[in-house]
């Protein structure tokens, strides 16, 4: 039996940066997940907060939520955490070839692929041409061409296209032929991430885009956020030497091919730093004593699996990631410690009748309470366990969907919880 | 404005609407049929999906059972790919009184039921989720139906006897001439056009709203609602379908039907069909009713629940002796024929309320004998012996005569067929782009009618991945429609988007009352793709209904109280 230091439950972006930080710091890290968190269903950007109150800027809209809500997590976390974890996710993916782009003060708004323009902080450098300012207005000579693959059922130009002419942009739909693959099969974003990670596949598809846009003179082109795994950066540079226009992704829905890559980047950088990754690992127990938590157990193949540690971080996600369960009576559980929840006392409370209600619903706000060191509290707001720290989509008090803030509080939140030790 | 005359006027697109739409035109009648929605946007499209055996009614209304047992074995010959041949137990609970069972068995040898006790470890041995403490089952020719099918099978089968449905046709006004009513005035929900509908006699099939087009001509009918609420569990635990053996009550079927179970029902009465709500009780009552029937019940996955409305219907106690002479006597207490020249003075006018899916065709049958008469057709009704036409993208047969009726391995074994892997826009329901272009071009109005056509959204995702597509694949259609009319261009990009905000609204309807376990997990990761990834919440200013697409009419809004 190895005793570890830290123990990380939880495989999204909260706990394999807090599993990093751990391990960079020199302890034994284990990270146990039961699979992977939600970098798969998201955009692939580091959403830090939607702020139209402060003109679109994310840090003074934090500031201001410091002030205003201060049992929100981010006023917990403090600026300066966020600050150095998104410079260290910087490092991070640059050095991994895939360098995200943006700035703390400024939020950028990137087309969907309904063509809403939603905001976002830090950006693969492989969407920043889609940076809605940048886009040609109607009317201008120029124009933006919105290009995908009839055969990928998850982005369709058209819609896009004809959702961004409504908001004045200049901007249109087409299908591009999708390049001889030899057999005829289902296509999902990842089968074409991969296709366009072979040099011969995007160069067929470049060649088609260079006689639309000299028909056209387009300035910028949308495609789907396919364009390669292993070698985005890559793709979208010879797709933009041969088009002759500005090339950029926007994601499609899921499973999100950038969601995976940054994934990949933060896998292999635990690792590299010693971390040890189980997943598959279903944490079903903890055994703690004297408000310390000991143990946890884990269900593998027809045994049960004892994990001891020094500390523990809890970084499961919310009702989405699993860390949250909601039974049939009203009652949201906390799946993996048995921690209490913070929810609205009845069920009847959870949801507005509006599915887009501007607040969001009460049940998405719920999740596990935490003193300022992030440590959970009990219902009488004891400190359930003073060795175990929550970070991420559990905490109660925000949804970070609504906010726009999934990716910003999670390395927010992984980095203070791991500083105050 | 637009006038059209005709012999018959027909109102409502439910099941009793359009099964009086195919027989008019079979016996050689020009017939219109008007629905304010789509096709089974009332009480059909919103049902519990059994094709009765006639079990249900044995003891308590012996006349309705006969009536469904005669329709379900006519239903089975005409509309075999409508119907899944399941079955139906009715089973003896440890809740229930063991000596209904023998009640049972009598009445069913009186009425013409066909029933066999079976042993209960066959019954165990056929369906293994069942619950191991029962005492005694008695099999049925229950089946499952599906309304939206039907509706549509029956319609394509009127239009070729060259009758034809207006759907998205609200009534607004009835036409009279003194004491005769002589048509009605229709306004088009999509372009808010009015036309004149002349017809010799109106057939009033509008369900639970029939007292509201009865008053348009002054009639009184008095219609109440009674609301009954389902669940739809993503499982079928069972095949055959599960009744419990006793009195009829609430919460005591299970129909598998299609990729899922269903449990229902309830009845309250409610003051108006289109505002209510559905109660977190109900849902937790039928659940513990469906663990009777199968243990764990409530462990399995919730769906969706909804609720649809009984139209009863109030005999006026001052008229009741005028309704018992000697054409109404042989009418049975489930439904009722209003001859309203007879019962209020107004001639043209004809009332058909209540009854049940599985009696449709019996209804209409009575109804248009009537009419018939009155117009001086004596041609003998025919649709109990032809076939309804099934869909046209309907593949033959794979097998013997069973796989004439709908089977749970169909949908895969088409998409298997024609290898469409690669064109499936709802991987949960196994739904292709040319089935859901199909929808489109047979004229839905907006994402729910695709959905009530083809199942998009149906599935465990509840629309997670389709609904998008869907709503790709509409504003591509309707923008091609459109090419080069740029105005009609941008219209097309609103209305699509608002298409898909009001499928999602619906949807949240639907789900929100069984959103806890997996289901409340999945609301939320369909809530990180809508509103996170894609932003559709930022569309709101880029929505608006319009001739394409009908979302939020009054005339077809339903209201949910909270
Ligand atoms: C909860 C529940 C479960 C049921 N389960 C079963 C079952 O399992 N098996 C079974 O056999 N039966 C079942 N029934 C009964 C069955 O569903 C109904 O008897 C049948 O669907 C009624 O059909 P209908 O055409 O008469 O009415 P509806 O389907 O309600 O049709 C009336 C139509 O008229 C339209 N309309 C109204 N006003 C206007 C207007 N002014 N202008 C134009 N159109 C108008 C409405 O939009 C509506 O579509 C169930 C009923 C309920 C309530």
């Amino acid at each position: 039996m190895t005793a570890y230091d830290t123990i990380v439950i939880g495989a999204g972006l909260a706990g394999l940066i807090a599993a990093l930080r751990h391990a960079e710091q020199g302890q034994r890290v284990l990270l146990l997940a039961k699979g992977y968190g939600t970098t798969h269903w998201t955009a692939g950007c580091i959403d830090v907060l939607d702020a139209p109150e402060t003109g679109d800027d994310p840090s003074a809209a934090i500031e201001a939520l410091t002030v205003c809500h201060p049992t929100h997590p981010y006023a917990s976390a403090g600026l300066a955490n966020l600050v150095a974890a998104l410079d260290r996710l910087r490092a991070l993916c640059e050095a991994a070839n895939y360098p995200l782009v943006g700035d703390l003060r400024r939020n950028v708004r990137l087309p969907t692929a309904v063509g809403a323009l939603r905001p976002t902080c830090l950006l693969p450098a492989v969407m920043a041409a889609g940076d809605a300012r940048q886009l040609p207005r109607a009317g201008s000579v120029h124009g933006t061409l919105v290009a995908g693959f009839r055969e990928l059922r998850d982005f369709f130009p058209p819609l896009l296209a004809a959702n961004l002419a409504v908001q004045g942009y200049a901007a249109q739909g087409a299908y591009l032929e999708l390049p001889p693959t030899g057999r005829k099969r289902d296509f999902t974003s990842l089968t074409l991430a991969r296709l366009f990670d072979q040099p011969e596949f995007r160069a067929h598809v470049g060649r088609q885009l260079r006689r639309l846009v000299k028909q056209n003179g387009y300035s910028h082109i949308a495609l789907p956020a396919v364009l390669g795994l292993e070698h985005a950066p890559e793709v979208v540079r010879d797709l933009q030497a041969a088009a002759g226009a500005l090339v950029f992704e926007v994601p499609t829905l899921p499973p999100s091919v950038p969601g995976i890559r940054l994934l990949r980047v933060l896998e292999r950088a635990v690792i590299q730093a010693g971390g040890r990754l189980q997943i598959g690992a279903f944490v079903t127990q903890a055994k703690g004593r004297d408000g310390r938590l000991e143990s946890v157990s884990t269900a593998a193949a027809a045994r049960q699996q004892r994990h001891h540690a020094e500390r523990f971080v809890l970084a499961t996600g919310g009702i989405a990631g699993g860390g949250l369960r909601a039974e049939p009576s009203g009652e949201l559980r906390e799946t993996a410690l048995g921690l209490p929840v913070r929810a609205p006392e009845h069920r009847a409370a959870w949801f507005s009748p509006r599915v887009f209600d501007g607040a969001g619903h009460p049940a998405f706000r719920a999740g596990v309470a935490v003193d300022r060191r992030f440590r959970p509290l009990d219902l009488a707001d004891g400190v359930a366990y003073t060795n175990v720290v929550v970070i991420g989509a559990a905490l109660a008090g925000v949804d970070p969907v609504r906010e726009a803030c999934l990716e910003g509080l999670a390395l927010a939140t992984a980095w203070a919880a791991s500083d105050i030790g | 404005m637009q006038t059209v005359a005709t012999d018959v006027l027909v109102i409502g697109g439910g099941a009793t609407g359009v099964g009086c739409l195919r027989d008019l035109a079979i016996r050689g009648m020009r017939a219109i049929l008007v629905e304010k929605g789509d096709l089974t946007h009332g009480t059909t499209g919103r049902y519990h999906g059994l094709l009765h055996s006639g079990g249900r009614y044995v003891v308590k209304d012996p006349q309705s059972a006969t009536e469904c047992a005669r329709e379900n074995a006519i239903l089975r010959r005409i509309m075999p790919h409508c119907l899944e041949d399941s079955g139906g137990f009715f089973v003896t609970t440890p809740w229930d009184d063991p000596d209904y069972a023998d009640r049972f068995l009598a009445a069913c040898h009186a009425t013409g039921v066909a029933a066999q006790e079976i042993p209960v470890a066959e019954a165990l041995y056929r369906e293994p989720a069942l619950n191991p403490r029962l005492s005694r089952v008695i099999e049925v020719a229950d089946g499952a139906a599906d309304s939206f099918l039907a509706a549509h099978a029956n319609v394509a089968s009127a239009r070729e006897y060259g009758a034809s449905a207006l759907t998205y046709h609200h009534v607004v006004e009835l036409l009279h001439v003194d004491d005769r009513v002589v048509g009605a005035l229709v306004e088009d929900l999509r372009s808010g056009e009015l036309k004149r509908i002349e017809a010799a006699w109106t057939i009033n099939a509008a369900g639970a709203w029939a007292g509201r087009v009865a008053a348009l001509a002054g009639v009184t009918v008095t219609v109440t609602a009674g609301k009954g609420t389902m669940v739809a569990m993503n499982h079928r635990m069972v095949n055959t379908v599960i009744n419990r053996c006793k009195m009829p009550s609430d919460g005591d079927i299970i129909v598998p039907i299609r990729t899922v179970a269903v449990i229902g029902t309830t009845d309250t009465p409610v003051p108006n069909p289109d505002v209510y709500a559905i109660e977190p009780e109900e849902i937790t009552f039928m659940l513990e009713e469906g663990a009777k029937l199968i243990p764990g019940f409530a462990s399995y996955r919730a769906l969706r629940a909804w609720a649809g409305v009984r139209p009863l219907y109030q005999e006026e106690p001052r008229l009741a002796d005028g309704l018992r002479d000697a054409e109404n006597r042989d009418i049975s207490r489930a439904y009722k024929l209003l001859d309203h020249e007879r019962r209020d003075g107004v001639s043209g006018l004809i009332s058909i309320v209540g009854g049940k899916w599985t009696t449709y065709r019996l209804m209409a049958q009575e109804t248009v004998d009537r009419v018939a008469q009155r117009l001086g057709n004596n041609r003998p009704c025919r649709t109990h012996a032809e076939m309804l036409p099934p869909p046209a993208d309907e593949k033959p047969p794979t097998g013997g005569d069973a796989s004439r009726f709908f089977w749970l391995g169909k949908p895969l074994a088409d998409v298997e067929r024609a290898a469409d892997y690669g064109d499936l826009i709802c991987e949960c329901e196994l739904v292709t782009r040319e089935q859901v272009q199909a929808a489109i071009d047979g004229g839905a109005a907006n994402l729910d009618d695709i959905r009530r056509d083809v199942r998009v959204g149906m599935g465990p995702c509840q629309g997670g991945w389709c609904i998008y597509r869907t709503t790709a694949l509409l504003f591509e259609r309707i923008a091609n429609a459109h090419d080069g009319d740029a105005t009609r261009f941008a219209a097309a990009i609103r209305n699509s988007n608002a298409a898909l905000l009001h499928f999602l609204q619906e949807r949240w309807k639907g789900v929100q009352p069984v959103l806890w376990g997996d289901q409340l997990r999945q609301a939320r990761l369909d809530e990180l793709i809508y509103v996170g990834v894609l932003g559709v919440q930022r569309l709101g200013d880029l929505a608006e209904s319009g001739d394409a697409v009908v979302t939020d009419h009054p005339a077809i809004a339903t209201e949910r109280l909270e």
